[in-house]
Order: C-alpha cells, then sequence, then structure tokens
C-alpha cells in the first residue's frame, strides 16, 4: 500500500508539468496570430493590452483587460479569442472550473479550437476524471498528423496513457506510454517523466523486473538535467524502490541524495531571492549612476549650446559690423561721387551766373545809355533820331526777355520742376504760334521769313517745350542772319518714326569747330567771341535738354559763310502719323 | 451760324479786359466774366456758355482749379476748359490733370495761342482730336451743336435748325431756314456722331432731318421740308416713308 500511494503521489507532481510543457510552442503560433489580429483591430485598446500581457504569461492582468475587452469587443473572432486568452489563464492559475467555462463559451469555429480540447483534457485529467480525458484525447488523435496542429502529440499520447493507467487499464496504458517515449526520443525532459511513468506502470503491476530499469534509466537522465524538481522526483522514486527492494542502505543514500535537492531546491529558490534582491539593488545603483550621467550631460549640453548660441551671437556681431562698415564706406563713395558733381554743377552755375549777369548788365547799361539818347533826341525835339533808338529798345528789351525766360526754364529744368506732357501735336500750328510773335524781329532785320509745312504733320512732344525750343533757334537765325538774308521752316519724314523739323537761315554760318562745340554733351557754357549782340549759350544748351527730353535729336549743318541748316529729330504720332 | 459763347474766369481786371478785347476781335461772344470762384459758380449756371477760361490762380490761390473740379463732379453740366497759367509748375499740373479733359494756356500768350488752346478745349472735350489742325475737316459734332472752324474762328450752329445737309465729295452743305454754308466733314464722322434717328440719309447726297419734313411726293420722290426747301428720295432709301404714318 505504501507503495502505491507513493507512486501515487509522484503522479501528481507529473501532471501539470505535462500540460505546462506545451506552452511553449503553442504559444508560438498563436502569438504571431494574435499580433496580426491586434493591428487588424488597432483601436480596441483593451484587447490589445490584454493579448500583451497574455504573450508576456502575465495572466492576472490578462484576466482584467480580458474582462474588459469582452464589454466592449462585438467581433466575433475577437470575442473568441477573449475567451480562449481567458480561459488559458484561468488554467495557468488552476481555476480549472472557471477555465473550462471560459472555454466553453468559444465558438466551434475558433481557428485554435484544438489547443481547447487539448487543455480541456488536460483539465479533466488534473482533476481525476480520466474517462472524459480519454474522450478528449481520442478527439485529437484523429486529427491529421500535420504540422498544422502545434501541439507536441507524444504528450498527447503520455496523457492517455496516465489515463488509462489511472483507470488500471493497464494493457492499454503500456502500449500509449511506450508509444509516447519512442516519440519523444529528442526531448530528455518529457522522456524522463515518461520513463518514470512507465516504470511507474510496472511497479504498479509488480513487474519489478521490468519497473526498475525505467526507474533507473530516468534516474540517470535526470541527472543531467539542470531541473531539480525532476531529479528530486526520479531520486524519491530510486529510494522507493531500493526500499521495497529492502535494500536499506542504498535506498537511504537515496533518501538522502532527495533531501539534498529537496534543500538545493529550497536554497535555489533563496538564492533566487537573493539574486534577485542583488539584482535589484545593483538596479538602484545603475539607475542612481544613469541618474547622475544623466544629469552630467545635461550640463554638458546647456554648457555647448551656450558656446554655440555665443559663438552664433558673435559671428552674427561681426557679419553685421562688416556689413556696416561695407555700407559706410558705399555710402562714403557715393557721397564722394555726389560731392564731386555737385562741385561741377555748382562750377556751371557760379559761370552762369557771372555770364548772365554780366550780360543782363551790359543789356541794362546799353538800355540806359539809349534810353539817354532818347530824351536828348526829345530835348532836342529831333523827332527823326527817336524811331531807330525806339526799335533798338526794343530789341533790347526783347533779347533781354528771352535770356530770363531761358534762365527760368533752365531753372525749372534743372530743378525737376517742369510739367511735361507729350501728346501728338500739329507741327503747323505750333510753328504758327510762335512765328507770329518773331513776324516783327524779321521784319525788323528785312529777314525774308517762310513756314514751308503743311498742316496735319503730328508728333509727338510737349508743345510748351517745343515752342521753347523754336523761339531759341529763331532767335538763333535772326543773331547769325544779316539783312535780307532767309529764314524757312519745313519738315520732312525721316523714317516710318521719326519727323525732321528743319529751320534753315542764309546767315554766316559756322566753322566745323563751333559745330562740334555746340553738340557736345557736356559744353560748358562759353562766352561767345566776335558777338556783338548778347548770348551766353544758354539758349542752345536749353534746346539740347528740351528736346533731349522730349525724345529727339538736334543735328546741325552749317557751311560758314552760306548758312546753317538746324535739324530737330521728334517722334512721329504713330496712330496719326 | 452762330458765335461761341466764352466764360472768362480771371481775376486781373486788365488781363480781363484784353482776353475779352481779342476774343471779341475774333468774334467769339465773351458772355460773362467772374472774378471769383463764387461769383463763377453763379455766372456758370446762369448763362448758356460753350467754352470756358479759367486762370488757374485767383486772389492767389488755386481757386480755378477748384472751380474745375467741382464742375467736373456735376453730371451734364461740364463743358470744355482752358486753364491759364504763368507757370508750369509741376503740382497745380498735376492737379489739373485730374480734372479731364483740359487744355492749357502758358501766359503770356499771343492770340494764335489763345485761338488754338480753345479749339484744343473743344476736341478734347468732344472726343475729336486733330478735327482743326488738318487739311481735310474743320467741324465738330456735339450732341446740341456743330461747331465750325472758319479762318482761325470757332462757329456753332444749332442742330435742329439743320433742315437738311447735301454731301458733295469732301464738303457738306448745310442747309438752315435761314442761311447755307460749306463744311468739311468725313461721311463716317457724321454717321458716328449725329443721332440717326432725327437725321436720316434719304440719298446718296442728303441727309434730312426728320423733324424738318412737311411733306412727301411720293410720285416726284421729293420732300418738301421746312423753309419751302425741297430734297429728293431714292428707290433705295424707301424706306424712311415706313416711319409715318401714311393718310389715306
Amino acid at each position: 500500500m505504501y507503495l502505491i500511494r507513493s507512486v501515487f503521489f509522484l503522479f501528481i507532481f507529473n501532471l501539470p508539468f505535462c500540460v505546462l510543457s506545451q506552452s511553449g510552442s503553442k504559444i508560438d503560433d498563436l502569438s504571431i496570430v494574435l499580433k496580426r489580429i491586434n493591428d487588424k483591430y488597432e483601436k480596441e485598446k483593451d484587447f490589445d493590452k490584454s493579448q500583451y500581457f497574455f504573450l508576456n504569461k502575465n495572466w492576472d492582468s490578462t484576466l482584467v483587460y480580458s474582462s474588459r475587452a469582452l464589454d466592449q469587443v462585438k467581433d466575433l473572432e475577437l470575442l473568441d479569442y477573449c475567451h480562449y486568452m481567458r480561459g488559458y489563464s484561468f488554467m495557468m492559475k488552476k481555476l480549472f472550473n472557471e477555465a473550462k467555462k471560459e472555454y466553453g463559451l468559444v465558438s466551434q469555429d475558433f481557428r485554435f479550437y484544438y489547443k481547447i480540447t487539448r487543455n480541456l483534457g488536460g483539465i479533466a485529467l488534473e482533476q481525476d476524471k480520466y474517462d472524459e480525458a480519454i474522450s478528449y484525447f481520442n478527439e485529437l488523435e484523429k486529427l491529421s498528423n500535420d504540422d498544422d496542429y502545434d501541439f507536441v502529440r507524444s504528450t498527447v499520447i503520455h496523457d492517455l496513457g496516465l489515463c488509462y493507467f489511472h483507470l488500471s487499464q493497464f494493457d492499454e496504458a503500456e502500449k500509449y506510454l511506450l508509444r509516447s517515449i519512442r516519440l519523444q526520443k529528442n526531448d530528455t525532459l518529457l522522456l524522463i517523466g515518461s520513463y518514470m511513468d512507465v516504470a511507474n506502470l510496472y511497479y504498479e503491476q509488480y513487474k519489478d523486473d521490468v519497473a526498475i530499469p525505467y526507474f533507473e534509466k530516468a534516474y540517470s537522465l535526470a541527472k543531467k538535467t539542470k531541473d531539480f524538481e525532476l531529479r528530486k522526483n526520479a531520486t524519491l522514486n530510486m529510494a522507493v524502490v531500493e526500499e521495497n527492494r529492502k535494500n536499506l542502505l542504498k535506498s537511504l543514500a537515496y533518501r538522502k541524495e532527495y533531501e539534498i535537492w529537496k534543500d538545493s531546491l529550497n536554497d535555489q529558490n533563496k538564492v533566487w531571492a537573493i539574486a534577485e534582491i542583488e539584482k535589484k539593488h545593483a538596479l538602484e545603483r545603475k539607475q542612481k549612476q544613469i541618474g547622475l550621467l544623466e544629469s552630467e550631460n545635461k550640463i554638458k549640453i546647456s554648457q555647448r549650446n551656450g558656446f554655440v548660441v555665443s559663438s552664433i551671437l558673435l559671428l552674427l556681431l561681426l557679419g553685421a559690423g562688416i556689413y556696416f562698415y561695407a555700407q559706410k564706406s558705399k555710402t562714403n563713395k557715393i557721397i564722394l561721387l555726389q560731392k564731386e558733381e555737385l562741385d561741377k554743377l555748382n562750377a556751371t552755375k557760379n559761370k552762369l551766373f557771372s555770364i548772365v549777369s554780366h550780360d543782363l548788365r551790359s543789356s541794362v547799361s546799353a538800355f540806359r545809355n539809349s534810353n539817354y539818347k532818347l530824351l536828348k533826341g526829345i530835348t532836342n525835339r529831333d523827332y527823326e533820331t527817336l524811331v531807330p533808338i525806339v526799335h533798338k529798345n526794343a530789341s533790347i528789351a526783347t533779347s533781354t526777355y528771352n535770356l530770363l525766360e531761358n534762365l527760368l526754364h533752365w531753372a525749372t529744368l534743372q530743378t525737376h520742376q517742369l510739367y511735361f506732357n507729350m501728346e501728338s501735336i500739329d507741327l503747323f500750328s505750333v510753328v504758327r504760334q510762335v512765328e507770329y510773335d518773331y513776324m516783327p524781329l524779321f521784319e525788323n532785320k528785312k529777314i525774308h521769313f517762310e513756314n514751308k509745312i503743311v498742316k496735319s504733320i503730328f508728333v509727338l512732344v510737349d508743345m510748351d517745350s517745343l515752342k521753347i525750343i523754336i523761339r531759341n533757334l529763331f532767335d538763333n537765325a535772326i543773331k547769325f542772319s544779316n539783312e535780307k538774308d532767309t529764314v524757312s521752316v519745313y519738315t520732312y519724314s525721316l523714317n516710318d518714326d521719326f519727323q525732321c523739323l528743319v529751320i534753315e537761315d542764309t546767315g554766316m554760318g559756322m566753322n566745323e569747330e563751333t559745330r562740334k562745340g555746340l553738340l557736345r554733351e557736356d559744353a560748358v557754357l562759353n562766352k561767345k567771341k566776335n558777338q556783338k549782340g548778347i548770348g551766353t549759350g544758354l539758349g542752345i544748351q536749353l534746346c539740347k535738354s528740351m528736346i533731349g527730353k522730349n525724345k529727339g535729336k538736334l543735328t546741325i549743318e552749317s557751311i560758314e559763310g552760306l548758312g546753317t541748316k538746324m535739324i530737330i529729330t521728334l517722334q512721329k504720332n504713330i496712330s496719326n502719323g | 451760324m452762330d458765335k461761341i459763347n466764352i466764360l472768362i474766369i480771371e481775376d486781373t481786371p486788365e488781363e480781363a479786359m484784353e482776353l475779352q478785347e481779342v476774343l471779341v476781335e475774333n468774334n467769339y461772344n465773351v458772355v460773362g466774366v467772374a472774378n471769383s470762384h463764387q461769383e463763377a459758380m453763379v455766372l456758370f449756371y446762369q448763362l448758356k456758355i460753350d467754352i470756358v477760361i479759367i486762370d488757374v490762380f485767383l486772389d492767389g490761390n488755386p481757386d480755378g482749379i477748384t472751380f474745375a473740379e467741382t464742375i467736373s463732379t456735376i453730371p451734364n453740366a461740364l463743358k470744355p476748359f482752358v486753364f491759364l497759367t504763368s507757370s508750369k509748375d509741376r503740382q497745380i499740373f498735376e492737379r489739373a490733370k485730374l480734372t479731364k479733359p483740359f487744355s492749357f494756356l502758358l501766359k503770356p500768350f499771343n492770340e494764335l495761342e489763345l485761338l488754338y488752346a480753345l479749339e484744343i478745349a473743344m476736341e478734347k472735350f468732344y472726343g475729336q482730336s486733330n478735327v482743326f489742325s488738318s487739311e481735310s475737316q474743320d467741324t465738330i459734332i456735339s450732341d446740341d451743336y456743330l461747331f465750325i472752324k472758319k479762318k482761325d474762328v470757332l462757329n456753332k450752329v444749332l442742330l435742329s435748325d439743320i433742315v437738311y445737309i447735301e454731301v458733295e465729295n469732301r464738303y457738306c452743305n448745310i442747309i438752315t431756314e435761314k442761311e447755307r454754308f460749306v463744311i468739311q466733314i468725313s461721311l463716317g464722322k457724321i454717321g458716328e456722331f449725329l443721332d440717326a434717328k432725327t437725321f436720316v440719309q434719304t440719298h446718296r447726297k442728303y441727309i434730312v432731318n426728320i423733324n424738318a419734313i412737311e411733306k412727301i411726293v411720293l410720285n416726284d420722290n421729293l420732300l418738301l421740308l421746312k423753309g419751302n426747301l425741297k430734297a429728293t428720295f431714292s428707290g433705295k432709301y424707301k424706306d424712311i416713308v415706313k416711319g409715318f404714318n401714311i393718310l389715306k
């Protein structure tokens, strides 16, 4: 009786081992599927957590989150997974009835339903419901031999053997257990368990000769493993066997070994606990060191950042300094250029002032003198002499007026105060309007004037500036003509875009040098030599500026002693051309 | 033909007088002289005016431009005007330029310049440029008048006074009840600016004022017009008769 009881005791140790040992391979396949499903149902946070804990074998948390997930999840597939995870967790917690209940809730279509069958069989075995267990296992046996089902087939066979053993159907039990040994040749741990079970089987039937070699095999194999539990059991079995064979010395030796393994199991647990604590301490120390290093790093980073920022600031400052310096030297250069220009302009202006005031002085003094003569003539009642004097006065007044007029225009042009409005103008009308004022002057000098311009020749100009130009050119024509000379005005078309206005006189003309001098861009005002009349050269300068502003061009053709042609090239007004 | 009515706005009496003299000499009718902005406004509404000559500066202020700006904002009141100014100061001109259309005359000016400025003002105002300076035209058409240049001077004819127009090459004979005279105008311009509902072509040569028709003699293709005038109409333009209610 004692023997039987002790053997029976051993079985209990073996059982959970058999069931649990499957977990490794079982989860591998399942885990992939679970992860895939989780990716599919990203929104289900609770399911995500429960599967995470499940895969990490944290059964309590799995139970908590899966129960939450059950409330929220509607999808049938997900529900199956939840129930499965719960069932498995309950089983691992040894709450077999709860586990059975959860497994019962999983639908038959569940992909891993065979696992449930396997687990239910295991549970039935644990609960000593051997017939039920056998039916579950037989069901599994019927499944094909493919790799589709990732459970260790040998364990099923082994468990079947155990069931028959407990039901005292020893023949059946022997058949299955031996088969499982054949299948388990590669897995030492399972093999040891099977050896012991087979040994127990024979021992129960009092076939000691067959049983003892199995016990010894199990013992010798167990010695090679590191599994203390197995070694302990194997040793205990050997002790019981030797005791029953009345070989008390050997039995004692096994007992002692058994005690050692039992202690070492405990010691190991203690060692593990201590190791755990040490690990914890070490971890804390490491954590502290990490904290220290981190703070050091932080300081270093902040120092480095500070350095970078300050160097950037310095660079910026340097850049700004260089920029401002460049700007300053640039402005200095501009100022210098402007100063030179200004000096030049100022010199021109001063010269102009001196010439103009000189001219004005001489013309006013001429006026005074002739007035004096006039007065004398009136006192002497010498009326015949008066007429030419009055004419002379008029011409002096006119030329002085013209000088002042030019001065005014020149000033407005220089200060950019002139209003300029280019529009379509009929040349005939303009020349006629200017001519109207000049007729008395032409007649006075007995100059024959001809306006040969036909009507409707339109050019694009500012009318008032064109009038100023024509006036000045008329002035010049009169000034450089002798009595009975001819002044004529006519136009010709240069090309599709330009019209030429010519003021031609048969006067004294000029030499090439003078002609070029007049047309020079930077012509400086010069007091004309060999001239009785007043003139500053301001008129021709003004003409050139005004023509330029009208986008035209002045050309001069002259033969000394024969006459001069002043040619103004102006833009045609295309639309009315 | 009637004289053109001119309003002068000028604060210097001598200049106003001189201006008036020149204008009267040239057969213009000076209907009023105003020497302030307010007086100008009053006269402008009282008198029948064809053109205004405005001195930019009245008592030292650019009130002349203010006046132009004021009449520019009143619908249908605007008339052609000429600015008188002694300097081409840019600021003043920029402001004057805003009162489109405008023409200006720089002092001192001679007779021809004044007359030219008046012509330009008319041309610009009625949008018919380069008319008076061309050889082939001398007439501007407004809504109510023909403005005709005869020997450098503008005259006007009330459109409703015209009985019919006889076209002859580049010339047109304008026939009113009292007189007949020749103008130069292109047929295209007549078509563009004359009201087609009032002036209807009845013949290759005739354009008749519909309101002047007194009788239509269909048998002779003859139109009896006001003032015992007659015009013919040709088959091509017979449609004109359809416009009338025929008594039977």
